[in-house]
C-alpha cells in the first residue's frame, strides 16, 4: 500500500466519526446520557488517531521522496535534508490545512477527555461545537483544492523541492507549527463560550473552564509571531524583522483581541461584569483566526506567506461568515441573560484601566483589520490600486502601544474599586522616577523624537512597577508565613503564578519595547564595493571582505564572501551568500548575522562580479539591542508557563461573586 | 508629601527630556533621503519600502531620490515624479489630504468612542453592601446555575 492509499484512506475514514461524534455529545449535553458521551470521547480518540496517521503518512510520503503524490513532487526533491522534508508537512497549501486539522483533532480529544470531567453538561456541548469545526475541516482537507494525497500519474523521476525560503532556516521548523497551535487552541474557549450561550448560562463557568487553554493559546500564539518575526529577520536579507506584512497582520490582530480578553477576564471573574464583552472578543479573536487562514491561504493578498491562488478561498470565507452569523446570533438572543450588574469603580480603578487597555487593543486591532483590507477593498470597487504599509501601521500604532504600556505600568498598581490619592502617591513615586530615569538615559545616548524617548521612559516604568510589585509581595510572605526572602520570592511564582507570572510577561514586553525602538531608531548602516582584502568602516568596526568561496552542492549553488568582523575586543568571522536554488528564479540572500547582547552586525551581499569575482558590494547594518527582541519574546514565554502552571496543593479559589455575597457561592 | 514632590519632578523630567528629543533639527540630505525613501513601496518587493530592500530596482530608487535632493527639489516634486511613474500604488501610506486619507480617521474615531464609553460607566462609586435588585439577581443566577447541572 502506498503512502497516498494510506493517507488518503484515513483521512476520509476520520469524516464520519467527527460526525458522529457531534451528535453523540450533543445528544449527551441534552439527555445526560453518560453512554453517548462514552461513545463521543471514543470518537475523538479515534479522529484523532486517523488524522494524525495522515500527517504521519504525508510525512512518510516526504521523507521517503514519494513523487506519485503531487504535493511531495510540487514540494520536495531528492536532495532535499531530512529536516526540511519533513517540516514541508507545513511547506504549502494542503499540507498546512491537514497540520491544522490534527490540531483541532488534538484540541477535541482533548476537551472529550480532560474536560467533560468537572462540567458535563457545559463541555459535551463544546465538544458537540468542536466536532462541527473539525467536520468542516475533514470536509475541507478532501475537497479537492486541498486534498495532499492526489496523486500524479505518471509520478516524476524527481520533485520541484520546497520553496527556497522555506529550505534556508532551522526555525522554519517552529514558527509555523506554534502558530496554528496558537490559532487552533482558540477554538476551545470559543466553543465553551458558545456552549455557555446555548445552554443559557449567565456565569463565567466557561471562562474558568477554559483560562488554561486560552492562556497557552495566546502564549503560543505570541511566541510562534515573535519566531516569525525572528526568521524574517535571519533570512529574508533586508535587516527588519517586522514588515506589516498582510500575514503578519493576520496573526497579530488576534493575538491582541486575546489580550485584550485575558485582561477583561480577571474584571469578569472578580466583578462579575463585562460578560457579554467577553464573549465578543473570544468570538473576535477566533473568526480572527479564520480571516487570517483565509487571507494567506486564498491568495487574496501578496505576501511572502501567501500560496497559489486557490479553490478554498470560497469555503474559508463561508465558514467564517458562518462563524460569524451563528455566535453573534447566539450572543444577541442571550444578552438580556447576560446583563452586568453594576457600574464600573472609580477612573483610579483596576477595572477602569482594563476597560481603556480594552479599548485600546480594540483599536489597534481595527485599524490594522482596515490596513489590511482597505487596499483590497479599494481595488474591489474602483480597480484603483493603493498600498498601506509601514508609515501608515507605524504612524497608528506606535502611539497606542506607547499608551498601551503606560496602562501596563498603572493597571497593576491600582487595586480593584479604586484607591485613595495618598496610596497611589506612594506607590507611583518609584515608578515615575524609573521612568524619568528612562527618558534621561534615552535623551543622553542620542535618541530624538518623543516617541523613542516616551517608549524608554515608559517601559523603565512598567519594569520599576513590576519590581516594586515583587518586592511587595516578598515583604507580605515574609510576614504572613514567616519565609526567608528567596523562598517568597520563589513561593510568589509558585503559589500565586497567575499574578506573578504576569508580571513576568510585563517584564517581556517591555523588555521587546526597548529593543524595539534601539533596533529602529540607533540602526547604522553603510554599503561598499570591495576588492578581495579590502574592507570598510561601520560604527566604529572594520568590515574585512577577505575572500569568494563558492559552494555546490546537490539541492543549492552558493557564492559566499567571507568576511572578518574587527572591533576593540577582538575580530571574528562573518559570511554573507547569495543562494541560488534550482526552482527559484532570482538568488535568495542568506545574510550573516554576529550577535551579541549589545548589537548585532548584519551583513548582506547584495551584488558581486559575476565573471572574474573581482569585487562584492556589501551591506553592513549595526543593530543595537536586537537580539533582545526574541529574549524579550521567551520572558513572555516563561511567564505564561508560570501562570498556567497549577498552583500546588490548594485548588485557586473562584473569587466571591461581587459584593460580599458569599451567600451566592454557598448556595451552589 | 515627598512621594507627590517626587511624582512631580518625574514627570517634569520625563517631559523636559521629551521636549529635548523632539526639538526640530536639520535634517541632513542623507537623512532626507533614507525618509522620503521609507514612504515609497519597492515594486519589485513583498511590501518592503524602498529603503529597506537590497533589491536592484530599490537602489536604483534611491539614488534616483539622492539626486532629486542634490538637485534641491522639495519632498512633494520627487513624490509627484514616482507617483506619476507607477501610481498611488507607489506610497505606501495614502496621503492625510486626500479622499482616501480617510483610513487615517478610524482609529481616532474608534478610540474616542471606547473611551466615551468607558467613561460614561467609570466614576460612579461602587456601594459596600449589594442593593435589593442585586441580591435577587444573584439569588436567580445561583438557582439557575444549580438547575444547569
Amino acid at each position: 500500500m502506498s503512502w497516498a492509499d494510506l493517507g488518503g484512506g484515513v483521512l476520509r475514514a476520520a469524516l464520519p466519526l467527527a460526525v458522529w461524534g457531534a451528535f453523540a455529545s450533543g445528544y449527551a449535553a441534552r439527555a445526560r446520557d453518560g453512554r453517548m458521551l462514552a461513545s463521543a470521547r471514543w470518537s475523538a480518540l479515534g479522529a484523532l488517531g486517523l488524522v494524525a496517521a495522515a500527517s504521519l503518512s504525508m510525512v512518510g510520503a516526504l521523507l521517503s521522496h514519494d513523487f506519485s503524490i503531487r504535493y511531495v513532487a510540487l514540494n520536495n526533491a531528492r536532495e532535499t535534508p531530512a529536516y526540511f522534508s519533513a517540516i514541508s508537512l507545513w511547506a504549502s497549501l494542503e499540507g498546512s490545512i491537514l497540520l491544522w486539522t490534527t490540531v483541532l483533532a488534538g484540541a477535541v480529544a482533548f476537551v472529550a477527555w480532560r474536560g467533560t470531567r468537572g462540567l458535563p453538561r457545559l463541555a459535551s456541548t463544546a465538544l458537540a461545537v468542536l466536532f462541527v469545526m473539525l467536520s468542516f475541516f475533514l470536509v475541507l482537507v478532501v475537497t479537492p483544492a486541498a486534498d495532499p494525497f492526489v496523486r500524479i500519474d505518471p509520478a516524476p523521476l524527481n520533485g520541484r523541492g520546497p520553496n527556497p525560503l522555506l529550505q534556508d532556516h532551522w526555525l522554519m521548523g517552529l514558527h509555523p507549527p506554534l502558530l496554528y497551535l496558537g490559532y487552533v487552541l482558540f477554538s476551545i474557549p470559543f466553543a465553551y463560550a458558545v456552549a455557555s450561550l446555548i445552554l443559557g448560562e449567565g456565569g463565567d463557568r466557561w471562562i474558568v473552564a477554559t483560562r488554561r487553554s486560552a492562556l497557552v493559546a495566546w502564549a503560543l500564539l505570541g511566541v510562534g509571531i515573535v519566531a516569525g518575526a525572528w526568521w524574517s529577520y535571519a533570512v529574508l536579507g533586508w535587516g527588519g524583522y517586522w514588515a506589516w506584512d498582510p500575514v503578519e497582520n493576520a496573526a497579530i490582530m488576534p493575538w491582541l483581541v486575546a489580550t485584550a480578553y485575558l485582561h477583561s477576564v480577571m474584571v469578569e471573574e472578580k466583578r462579575r461584569m463585562l460578560r457579554t464583552w467577553n464573549i465578543a472578543l473570544v468570538i473576535g479573536a477566533f473568526s480572527l483566526t479564520i480571516l487570517g487562514t483565509f487571507l494567506t491561504r486564498s491568495g487574496v493578498v501578496n505576501s511572502v506567506h501567501s500560496f497559489t491562488q486557490s479553490a478554498i478561498g470560497p469555503l474559508l470565507l463561508g465558514y467564517l461568515t458562518a462563524v460569524l452569523a451563528f455566535s453573534v446570533g447566539l450572543l444577541l438572543w442571550r444578552a438580556p441573560r447576560l446583563a452586568d450588574p453594576g457600574p464600573v469603580g472609580t477612573p483610579l480603578s483596576r477595572e477602569a484601566v482594563f476597560l481603556f487597555q480594552n479599548v485600546l487593543f480594540v483599536a489597534a486591532t481595527l485599524t490594522v483589520m482596515l490596513g489590511t483590507l482597505y487596499p483590497l477593498a479599494v481595488e474591489a470597487i474602483s480597480g484603483d490600486q493603493v498600498s498601506i504599509g509601514s508609515p501608515y501601521f507605524d504612524r497608528v500604532e506606535v502611539p497606542i502601544g506607547l499608551a498601551l504600556l503606560f496602562l501596563m505600568g498603572v493597571g497593576p498598581q491600582l487595586p480593584w474599586h479604586g484607591a485613595s490619592r495618598s496610596t497611589l502617591e506612594r506607590q507611583f513615586a518609584a515608578p515615575v522616577l524609573a521612568a524619568a530615569g528612562g527618558a534621561i538615559l534615552a535623551v543622553l545616548i542620542g535618541l530624538r523624537g518623543p516617541a523613542p524617548v516616551l517608549g524608554f521612559a515608559l517601559a523603565a516604568f512598567v519594569i520599576a512597577t513590576v519590581v516594586q510589585e515583587v518586592q511587595r509581595g516578598i515583604r507580605a510572605r515574609r510576614t504572613l508565613h514567616g519565609e526567608a526572602s528567596w523562598a517568597a520570592f520563589v513561593n510568589l511564582f509558585r503559589r500565586s503564578g497567575r499574578r506573578y507570572g504576569g508580571y513576568v510577561v510585563h517584564v517581556g514586553i517591555a523588555t521587546m519595547a526597548l529593543a524595539i525602538v534601539m533596533s529602529q531608531a540607533q540602526a547604522v548602516q553603510a554599503e561598499a564595493t570591495l576588492a578581495p582584502g579590502g574592507s570598510m568602516q561601520v560604527a566604529g568596526r572594520t568590515i574585512v571582505f577577505e575572500r569568494f568561496r563558492d559552494v555546490i552542492e546537490p539541492r543549492r549553488e552558493q557564492v559566499v564572501a567571507e568576511l572578518r568582523v574587527v572591533d576593540g575586543s577582538g575580530s571574528g568571522p562573518l559570511a554573507a551568500a547569495l543562494t541560488y536554488y534550482p526552482n527559484a528564479t532570482g538568488a535568495i540572500g542568506s545574510p550573516g548575522i554576529r550577535s551579541s547582547a549589545g548589537d548585532d552586525v548584519y551583513v548582506i551581499l547584495a551584488a558581486y562580479d559575476a565573471r572574474s569575482r573581482a569585487w562584492a558590494t556589501i551591506q553592513v547594518k549595526v543593530i543595537p539591542l536586537v537580539s533582545w527582541l526574541w529574549i524579550g519574546g521567551a520572558i513572555v514565554g516563561l511567564g505564561a508557563i508560570i501562570a498556567a502552571l497549577p498552583t500546588p496543593k490548594r485548588r485557586e479559589q473562584l473569587a466571591p461573586i461581587a459584593v460580599g455575597a458569599s451567600s451566592a457561592a454557598g448556595a451552589k | 508629601m515627598t512621594a507627590r514632590i517626587a511624582i512631580l519632578l518625574g514627570i517634569l523630567a520625563v517631559a523636559v527630556a521629551v521636549a529635548i528629543a523632539a526639538a526640530p533639527r536639520t535634517e541632513g540630505a542623507e537623512q532626507r533621503v533614507a525618509r522620503i525613501a521609507a514612504e515609497l513601496r519597492c515594486p519589485v518587493c513583498q511590501g518592503l519600502s524602498v529603503a529597506d530592500s537590497s533589491s536592484d530596482t530599490a537602489r536604483e530608487m534611491r539614488s534616483v531620490i539622492q539626486q532629486r535632493v542634490a538637485q534641491g527639489r522639495g519632498d512633494d516634486e520627487i513624490r509627484a515624479e514616482f507617483r506619476r511613474a507607477y501610481g498611488d500604488w507607489i506610497l505606501l501610506s495614502p496621503p492625510l489630504l486626500d479622499p482616501r486619507g480617510a483610513v487615517w480617521l478610524l482609529p481616532l474615531v474608534v478610540i474616542a468612542a471606547g473611551a466615551l464609553a468607558v467613561a460614561s460607566r467609570v466614576g460612579h462609586p461602587v456601594s459596600p453592601t449589594p442593593t435589593p435588585e442585586q441580591l435577587a439577581l444573584l439569588r436567580r443566577r445561583a438557582s439557575t446555575e444549580e438547575a444547569v447541572e
